[in-house]
């Protein structure tokens, strides 16, 4: 599966949809993507991941990064993650800040 | 021993992954087994890439090995600046998400994915040996 992102943002909530593999050679571009939000009044961080297939820590730092400087008071949710990436998102405790669900749920 | 030299870019990184998969596949890994080795070679793989050679090009050098039927040994040498990934902290991954450092987190999944993880300094060379038991049969 090609990889690719894409991130939305509608009245307080950042929507992103995360296709394939998230790893150091994309990473950084998503990073890129995810900069625009500062600054907006983000509430909720929605990561679309059904269809991504491998996440490696580059794409945890993201996930973190966005945390930080784009939602520090806003509710992260991961929506419908497979197996591994569950794995990698709890080895790495990402979970403690994180919502998991299949589907979104508000 | 399979062995192949590559010159240390992120255009690299697949072919270089895929070259050690060949060796877990040896094995008889399953695929998430495959699929978390696959990670931590990427995160140990990311590091040399990014880090060992800050002023040039250089190159990396992956051998892997199946020893006794049932480990695979996989060693990656570069000749970069000396850098022992395993002194690096512990990250807090309890601590508030506000304060998480980003530093870390790759040796970390390295070393909660491997069994086995040694590093040497050898002739100018950055030697780190990663080792994962085949356990399933």
């Amino acid at each position: 599966m090609e990889s690719k992102f894409s991130v939305t943002y509608q009245e307080g909530i950042a929507s992103c949809e995360l296709c394939g593999r998230l790893d150091a050679t994309n990473a950084p571009a998503f990073q890129e993507e995810l900069k625009k939000l500062i600054g907006q009044d983000v509430s909720r961080l929605v990561f679309y991941a059904k269809d991504l297939e491998y996440m490696s820590s580059a794409g945890l730092r993201t996930i973190i990064f966005a945390k930080q400087k784009i939602g520090a008071a806003s509710s992260v949710y991961l929506i419908g993650a497979q197996e591994a990436v569950q794995n990698v998102i709890k080895m790495s405790g990402l979970d403690t800040f994180m919502i998991l669900q299949d589907t979104y749920e508000e | 021993m399979p062995k192949l030299t590559y010159t240390a870019t992120l255009e690299n990184l697949e072919p270089m992954l895929d070259f050690l998969e060949q060796g877990a596949k040896e094995l008889g890994f399953d695929a998430r087994e495959l699929n978390r080795i696959r990670l931590a070679s990427e995160e140990v793989l990311v590091n040399v890439i990014n880090y060992a050679y800050p002023d040039k090009n250089g190159s990396v050098e992956i051998i892997y090995d199946i020893q006794d039927g049932n480990r695979l040994v996989v060693e990656i040498i570069d000749s970069g600046v000396p850098f022992n990934p395993l002194l690096m902290p512990e990250p807090d991954i309890e601590s508030p998400v506000e304060n998480r450092k980003i530093g870390g987190l790759g040796i970390y999944l390295v070393r909660s994915i491997m069994d086995e993880l040694s590093y040497r300094r050898e002739a100018g060379r950055n030697i780190l040996t990663l080792i994962k038991y085949q356990t399933t049969g």
